[in-house]
Formats: C-alpha cells, sequence, structure tokens
C-alpha cells in the first residue's frame, strides 16, 4: 500500500512554526519579564519604596534567596563539562613535483601491469572518478615500478607528518614542550617504533606526553583520535592535545590485478592533517571551533558489513585492500544509525517535535504514513561529508537531502586532493574557510567512513567568523574552485 | 496579630531557605562522592593465552630453524644458538605455526590471521565465560598487537566476532612496543574517568609470524631468537558494584618517554637491512637507553608509591651522599643512592625482556631472589611474549598464592620508543585462580635453569 504523504505547508506557516518552537524559552523570558516590567511601571514611586522598604525588613530571607540563586548558578556552571577547543588546524600541501596527472597515472599503470584487462579497468575507473590532474601521490609510487620499502614509507610519514606540523606551529605558536597529549592515527603504516613515537623524536616533545597511536581504523580513524583526544581533555585540566591524521600510501600499492582490489590504487592520495585542540580557557579567544559531540556508530557486528572494505591476498599473493559492490547500501545503513544517535543531539526543537509526533501518529493514528526524515539542514550550516569516492558522496547527497552547495567542499576536495582518507574532512573545512563561507556560530557536521564498518560523526561550533585569505593548502587555487566535474572525463 | 502572623512566615521563609541550601550542598558533595566512586579502575579478571602443544619451541627445534637460513654462516649460527642457549628459556615455549611448519620466510596473510585470532578468541572465549558477563555488555574495546594491523582492524574482528553494540567505542593501538599495556589501561581509565559504569575488555599480544627476520644483520636476530607466542585479555570496569568481584584496583600509573633523545629512539626499531630485508633492530645501546628511561619513570613513581618515611629517609641519604662526595670525591664517585621500594609494594611484575633485563632492574630495586622470581620463572616458561608478559608474571604469582588482600602489586616494562611505563594495583582480595600456570606451577621453581642441552649445544659457549 503507498504510503500517505505528508501535507504541504507555505513557507511562511513553516517559518513561524519553527521560530516559535525553536525559541520557545527566550519568547517565555521576554514576555514574562516584559509583563514583570509593564506592571513596575504602572507602580507609582511610593509603592517602590513600600516595596524596598519590605525587603530590607527582611534581610536574612532576601539575602538567603540571593545566596540561593547565587548557589545553584555556580553548581550549574561548574556541573558543566569542560569545553573542547579547536585552537586550528594544519593541511599538507603536498609538492607539485609529486603530481599525478591523468596521463602519467596511465602511463604508469600501463607499464607496470601486463593485464590489459587491468589496464582498462583502472582507466574507466579513474574516468568517472571525479578526481582532478592535480592529486599528488608519494615519490616512491613515482617509480616504475614503485618502490615500497620501509625506508621510503618513513620517508613519506615524514614528509607529510612533519610539514603540516611545522604549519600548525607556525600558526598557532605551540611550543613542543607545551603538547600534553599526542594522538596519531594512520590506518596501513605502523612501524615500531610507532609514528606518535617519531613525532616525540622530531619534535623533542616531553617525556610525560601521554601518547597514543591507532591503526587499522580506517578512513573514520580521524574522528576516533579526536573522540580520544577529547576524552583526555575533559579529564585534565589545561591541557593541548595534538592530533595528526594521516595515511601512508607508499606500502600500500597492489601490484596484482583483481579489480576489486585495484580501487584503492586509482582513489587513495597523499595527505595529513595536524589538529590542535585545548580546554585551555584562554584559547577560548583566539580558537576557531569548539567541539559539540562526537558520535561513534560500528557495524562490524554484521558480516556483510564487516567485510566490504577487506584487507586480503588475492590468488597470486599479492596483498591489497578488497572493496565489496555493497559498500554504498551498508554506508546508507551505517549513516542511519549514526543519525538516529546524532538527531536528537543535535535537531533544533521543531524538527524533534515533527518526528515525535509523526512517530505517534505512525504508531496510533494510522501506520501508512510516509515516515519523516528530519531536516538536517536545520540542524548545520556546513558539511563535511569523507571524500571516499564519487558515489559516497552522490549517496549522501540523495539521502541527507542536501544541495550541490552542501556537498561542494566534498566534491572539490576529492577533484584537488583525492581521497585522502581520514584526513580529507579537514581539507573539506579548509575549503569552506577559504571561500569565506564560515560564520560566527555556524555550525558544521563532519562525516567518516571507514572499514569496519565504521560511520563517525563530529559537530563543531565556530566560534569566530574566518575572513580571508585563509593560510592552508587552498590558497594558490581557491579562485578557481569550484569546477565543474563531468560525469566522464574521457581519456 | 499581624506581627505573629509576620513572625511566623519569617521562620517559615528561613527553615525553607535552610532546607533548600542543604539539599543543594548535599546534592553537590553527593555528586563529587560519586564522580570519585567512579574513577576507579577496577581489574576485574584475566585470562593469559595458553597456545596448544604442538607449538612449543624446543631448543632442537630452534636449531633446525636456525639452520634453515642458508644465508648464515657458522660465526652467526654458533651466535644465535649461543643466545638461545644462554637466554633462560625453557623447552616449553610456543611459537607462531608458521615458523614450525616452515614457512617462516613467506608467512601469508591467512598465517597472520590465524595466530592473532587463536590467541584472542581461546582468551576472550574464557574471559566472557569466567566473569558471566555478555559481549553485548562491552563499552570499550582495545586491543594493542605492536607489528600487524591489517585492515579491518582487530578491534572490528572482535566486534564482528562477537557482534558487539554498535557504540562500542574500540581503539585500536599499534607500533607501541612492549610497553603497551599500561598504554591501553591508561587509556581506558580515562574513558573510565568520563562515563559511569562502563566495561572494558584488552586484549594485549604480538605478531610474531608476519616479522621473522631472515637476513643476517647480527642486531636483528636477536629478536628471532627471544620472542615467543603469548598474549592476554582482561577485563576492565569502574563499575561500583562489580568491585566485590573484582581482583585488583589501580592506584597510579606512570608513563615516561624518552624519546626526544636521538639515541632512545633508535635503540629498538623495525628497519631494513642493507640486503633491504625488514627486522626488528636492537641496538647495543639499549641498555643504556633502558636505564635512563627507567630513572625517569622512578622519579615520577617513588613520591605516588613510597610512604613519607621512605621518601624521607631518601632524601637525608642524598644529601649524606652529596656531603661526603664533596669531601671524597673518588670514593663516592658513581655510587647511586638506593630507594627500598620494598617499603611501598610487596610484589614486582617485571617485563620479561630477559634475564639480563630483569637482574639488572631487580638489583636497582632493590630485590632479592624471591622477588624476581615470577619474572625469572616467566622468561623461562614463556619467553618473552612481549606486551603481554607483566599478566604471565602476574598469572606465576597468583598461582603461588603469593596475592593477597591490602597487598600492592607493581607491573613494570619497558618498550620501542624508548618508553618506561609502570603501574601500581592494590589487590582487593586474596587471590587464587591458577591460570594459565595451572598445570606446571607445582614444577616451579624447577632445580636448575640451565638449559637441558647444554652438553649437546655447550659447544657454542667456547671460543
Amino acid at each position: 500500500m503507498p504510503a500517505v504523504p505528508l501535507p504541504e505547508f507555505p513557507m511562511w506557516a513553516k517559518f513561524g512554526y519553527r521560530f516559535i518552537v525553536n525559541n520557545f524559552v527566550t519568547l517565555f523570558l521576554v514576555g514574562s519579564m516584559t509583563a514583570v516590567g509593564w506592571e513596575l511601571l504602572q507602580l507609582g514611586p511610593d509603592d517602590i519604596m513600600a516595596l524596598w522598604r519590605s525587603l530590607q525588613e527582611k534581610p536574612i530571607e532576601t539575602l538567603s534567596a540571593v545566596f540561593l540563586v547565587a548557589f545553584v548558578a555556580a553548581l550549574y556552571f561548574m556541573s558543566r563539562p569542560r569545553p573542547v577547543y579547536l585552537v586550528d588546524y594544519a593541511c599538507f600541501k603536498p609538492p607539485s613535483t609529486c603530481r599525478v596527472p591523468f596521463a602519467t597515472f596511465m602511463e604508469h599503470t600501463r607499464l607496470i601491469n601486463s593485464d590489459k584487462k587491468s589496464v582498462q579497468f583502472q582507466t574507466r575507473i579513474l574516468e568517472r572518478s571525479g578526481l582532478g590532474e592535480e592529486t599528488c601521490l608519494p615519490p616512491a609510487n613515482h617509480y616504475i615500478p614503485p618502490n615500497p620499502t620501509m625506508e621510503a614509507s618513513r620517508a613519506e610519514a615524514q614528509l607529510v607528518i612533519f610539514s603540516a606540523i611545522d604549519d600548525l606551529m607556525k600558526k598557532t605558536g605551540l611550543r613542543p614542550k607545551d603538547i600534553d597529549v599526542l594522538v596519531v592515527n594512520c590506518s596501513l603504516f605502523s612501524p615500531t617504533p610507532s609514528l606518535s613515537a617519531m613525532i616525540i623524536n622530531k619534535y623533542k616533545l616531553r617525556s610525560n606526553v601521554r601518547s597514543f597511536n591507532l591503526s587499522g581504523m580506517g578512513c573514520s580513524a580521524g574522528l576516533i583520535s579526536i573522540d580520544l583526544a577529547r576524552d583526555l581533555l575533559l579529564v585534565h585540566p589545561r591541557a593541548n592535545a595534538l592530533v595528526v591524521s594521516t595515511e601512508i600510501i607508499t606500502p600500500n600499492f597492489y601490484a596484482g590485478n583483481q579489480r576489486s582490489m585495484l580501487l584503492p590504487n586509482c582513489l587513495f592520495r597523499m595527505g595529513a592533517a595536524a589538529i590542535l585542540l585545548s580546554n585551555r580557557r584562554r584559547e577560548a579567544g583566539r580558537a576557531k571551533y569548539r567541539l559539540a559531540h562526537v558520535v561513534r556508530t560500528h557495524k562490524g557486528a554484521d558480516d556483510r558489513a564487516y567485510r566490504c572494505v577487506y584487507e586480503e591476498e588475492d590468488a597470486e599473493g599479492h596483498s591489497g585492500i578488497s572493496l565489496s559492490k555493497d559498500l554504498m547500501a551498508i554506508a546508507g545503513e551505517a549513516l542511519k544509525s549514526n543519525i538516529t544517535t546524532m538527531g536528537p543531539l543535535v535537531l533544533p526543537m521543531s524538527e524533534q517535535l515533527l518526528f515525535a509526533l509523526n512517530l505517534v501518529g505512525r504508531k496510533l493514528i494510522n501506520p501508512e504514513w510516509k515516515p519523516y526524515i528530519p531536516d538536517f539542514k536545520q540542524a548545520f550550516d556546513h558539511f563535511c561529508i569523507h571524500a571516499g569516492g564519487r558515489a559516497v558522496i552522490d549517496e549522501l547527497q540523495k539521502s541527507l537531502q542536501l544541495s550541490a552547495e552542501h556537498v561542494e567542499a566534498s566534491r572539490m576536495t576529492l577533484h584537488r586532493f583525492g581521497n585522502t582518507s581520514s584526513s580529507s574532512l579537514w581539507y573539506e573545512l579548509n575549503y569552506i574557510e577559504s571561500k569565506g563561507r564560515m560564520r560566527r556560530g555556524n555550525r558544521v557536521w563532519q562525516i567518516g567512513f571507514g572499514s569496519g564498518f565504521k560511520c563517525n560523526s563530529a559537530v563543531w561550533k565556530c566560534l569566530r567568523t574566518i575572513k580571508g585569505p585563509v593560510d592552508g593548502p587552498w590558497t594558490d587555487c581557491i579562485d578557481r574552485y569550484p569546477v565543474d566535474i563531468p560525469e566522464i572525463v574521457k581519456l | 496579630m499581624h506581627t505573629v502572623l509576620s513572625v511566623d512566615a519569617m521562620d517559615l521563609l528561613w527553615m525553607i531557605a535552610t532546607v533548600l541550601f542543604l539539599y543543594s550542598s548535599l546534592s553537590f558533595l553527593w555528586k563529587a562522592f560519586d564522580c570519585r566512586r567512579n574513577q576507579n579502575c577496577y581489574l576485574f579478571d584475566y585470562v593469559c593465552y595458553k597456545p596448544s602443544d604442538d607449538r612449543k619451541l624446543s631448543t632442537e627445534l630452534c636449531s633446525d630453524v636456525i639452520k634453515r637460513n642458508k644465508r648464515l654462516s657458522m660465526p652467526d649460527y654458533k651466535f644465535l644458538l649461543k643466545v638461545v642457549v644462554n637466554s633462560g628459556i625453557s623447552e616449553e615455549t610456543y611459537g607462531p605455526r608458521s615458523i614450525i611448519e616452515g614457512r617462516e620466510e613467506s608467512p601469508t596473510l591467512d598465517d597472520c590471521d590465524d595466530e592473532v585470532d587463536d590467541c584472542m578468541y581461546s582468551t576472550l572465549d574464557e574471559l566472557f565465560h569466567r566473569t558471566g558477563i555478555s559481549p553485548g555488555d562491552v563499552d570499550v574495546l582495545v586491543v594493542n598487537i605492536s607489528m600487524f594491523a591489517p585492515a579491518p582492524s582487530l578491534t572490528s574482528r572482535i566486534v564482528n566476532r562477537y557482534k558487539m553494540r554498535e557504540d562500542v567505542k574500540t581503539f585500536n593501538l599499534s607500533g607501541m612496543g612492549s610497553s603497551a599495556s599500561p598504554i591501553a589501561i591508561d587509556l581506558v581509565n580515562n574513558v573510565f574517568e568520563t562515563r559511569k559504569r562502563t566495561l572494558a575488555v584488552v586484549i594485549t599480544s604480538e605478531s610474531i609470524a608476519p616479522n621473522w627476520y631472515c637476513g643476517t644483520d647480527k642486531s636483528m636476530m636477536l629478536g628471532n631468537c627471544l620472542f615467543r607466542s603469548g598474549g592476554c585479555s582482561f577485563m576492565l570496569t569502574n563499575d561500583p558494584s562489580l568491585k566485590h568481584r573484582a581482583k585488583m584496583r589501580l592506584k597510579c600509573l606512570v608513563r615516561a618517554h624518552s624519546g626526544a633523545n636521538d639515541d632512545a629512539y633508535s635503540c629498538a626499531m623495525q628497519n631494513e637491512d642493507t640486503d633491504g630485508r625488514v627486522g626488528f633492530h636492537l641496538s647495543k645501546s639499549l641498555p643504556k637507553v633502558a636505564v635512563r628511561a627507567f630513572t625517569e619513570n622512578l622519579q615520577a613513581l617513588a613520591p605516588k608509591v613510597l610512604p613519607v618515611g621512605e621518601l624521607a629517609l631518601y632524601v637525608i641519604r642524598g644529601l649524606r651522599h652529596r656531603l661526603r662526595r664533596s669531601k671524597e670525591t673518588k670514593a663516592y664517585a658513581g655510587t647511586a643512592v638506593r630507594v627500598n621500594f620494598k617499603s611501598g609494594v610487596e610484589h614486582f611484575c617485571l617485563h620479561t625482556g630477559g634475564a639480563a633485563v630483569i637482574d639488572a632492574v631487580g638489583s636497582a630495586l632493590g630485590l632479592n631472589k624471591y622477588d624476581v622470581e615470577p619474572a625469572r620463572m616467566t622468561l623461562h616458561r614463556w619467553g618473552n611474549t612481549s606486551a603481554s608478559s607483566l599478566w604471565y608474571v602476574l598469572g606465576y604469582m597468583e598461582a603461588k598464592k603469593r596475592l593477597r588482600r591490602k597487598d600492592r602489586v607493581l607491573m613494570l616494562s619497558f618498550g620501542a620508543g624508548f618508553k618506561c611505563n609502570s603501574c601500581l594495583w592494590e589487590v582487593l582480595r586474596d587471590l587464587e585462580d591458577g591460570g594459565a600456570w595451572e598445570d606446571c606451577i607445582q614444577a616451579y621453581p624447577p632445580q636448575s635453569l640451565v638449559n637441558p642441552f647444554m652438553d649437546k649445544f655447550g659447544w657454542v659457549n667456547e671460543a
């Protein structure tokens, strides 16, 4: 039986409803204060003096009342959790010598891979990928065949991570001895000593720095690191946390011919981001964002979801990451679960009320009513969707009913930088800032997907309007964007 | 009449104000107390991994494996066998199947998966069975395996196998070396301080199969000789209602990272040798680096662990030492002031990095043979199982019925980076589980730790 569609209301009615419900408390307070003020104005000066004298006669009561109000207010403020500020962040800007235009990629592929069908397959992927001509691969991948030694992997890690951290230190004036917490996430390269130890060694961090190195956690690991840093900052007062998100490409070139494993070669590119979080009160003045929520959803209990991004060896013993055909469907389901938890935390009262009424209606009145999908555009001003691939962005645009401008940051990041895995969310955020769209009070929703299968979200609130020009990886090319990305680029 | 009424009204108001004030202060105090209650990190239970007997690595088998590497010359062979024979490791330790079956030079991804899965699943099955906790109740999951990090992560693998909840917080730590157990505990402890009634499961182990070194660089061959298969799963909670079933309570944790020093950072490092083969390089400066990291850790640990009396004595001894040194420089130069850690700690879980490490740490802490026995016996029975070795040492103490209520246990470990991490536990009740030592604890300590094949292979110790 077809679902009964919800009635369409005129624009002014929708606006009026949202305004009244979302600002209910403010309206109530303003209303009551106006009423009291009006009453006071009616009183003559004698009445006011009488009122004042009666208060003076009962000093204990007045004092207790005042004290009580002050005490309750103090309790309220003290019990609120420490805010976590994002002071600033920096993204790695790859040098143009590492550029991999389509022609280079295809030529290398033809020379490395003798199987014509594999080459054709990769060509087709690249044509439809949404990537541009300026994405970059690390130096080791420019060799024919690529040279994935541990030394080369460490060199790539040092290049991307140290550049990002140097940049961040210059922007924020952060000194190495001020770093209390260090969280590093890199999924596919995990040497011993860890990348966190490498950073401690290079920048001579303190010996009691709390470092954690997360690995294997996929493209959504950036938000897992933020979650961990946040937990640490909630517990340790006056602390700075440095979060480094990256993916090291060098050791992960797939040298075989299995199609499901060739996709990462075409899409993954070099990138890294370094983020400074702090809970120090004095950073509130210059911090860009405040972390409002982090919601993590793990669908690993479902076998299909668990296997959809999987590292395995093909028949010839080459290891690579296999992507299943169910990826889009699974991403959609993971997102739905994440939204279910996220919704009540971020949606304005108007949307929650509508959703609740719809739910009640469907249960009690008529089960054929179409389920109401809350409008997340009411809750957020900007969206940073992990630039996993064109299909992921299309899917999310459809399911969240977003406009082209909302997903512009994701599409353009995919075009300019490729899929940089966990750091892509920060390139997208930088795009929005570079375009001068970030205003004080704006809320940003970062959504990451990754192997496991996980869907993680973070919600940030912008603390100050960010004026251009913004120093970052988009500085020299932001004026060229947005570009029109054709469905297929003929190669 | 009017005045009587107003007095009553005044009293009433006063009473209400007082009641409200008392209520707010009481609820504030309760909140503070409640927070404190939830800040305790309890060790609910732990299970050490016991591989099947067909994976035992005897000296004979080790010798065969070494001989299989045709690139080695006779002096190299002699050197390696000497390390094995003098290591204090028995015939009962375990290795991965790929090595025993002759595939050490080309392990497949399946070999690595199997090795890790066997350890994780068998220990977790037993842990859930013993505690009666269902996997669906786990809120936080941490895995630390330093040298193997596939995608999806090992935490995802566990979530999949045990069908854990969607909102489980997972963390997959990797590359953090032999000292990662206290790091995982630190992570969980931090999460505990932000949430109430939380249950965490931590799995710690090491992956040997993909990391076998098949080259000729001596500094990288030591790892092959000393590392053995082992692992542990343990459950932590901050739920006060589970306190009566818990084994220990965490009192403090200290982490010291000396990675800022270049020697420290590069003394234990995974690298390619001159032929391009990846191995774990252990440099000659390792002991010196370890001492420095150890000292740093102790400096932070001592004030938290030792009673005030001992600290005062230490300061006095230090001053006396200083005065004597300034008067007679030669006689006292080089001697350090000793601190008696036994005044604040009853049991010592030392990382079983090797016989030399245990002895050095033992003498630095002022320990006798009885105190280092659990670590020496663990090295003998299980070899160097990397991050999980602390738990085997703890298991020995428990099987020997040494752990009594109110005893304090110090766990101390070293790891690549270079880190020295320690944590102090308080035992909550008399502990008696045999655990992984159940079937052999009666035979310990053995009469002699000397390798039984000394006769056959003793020639390696001669010139």
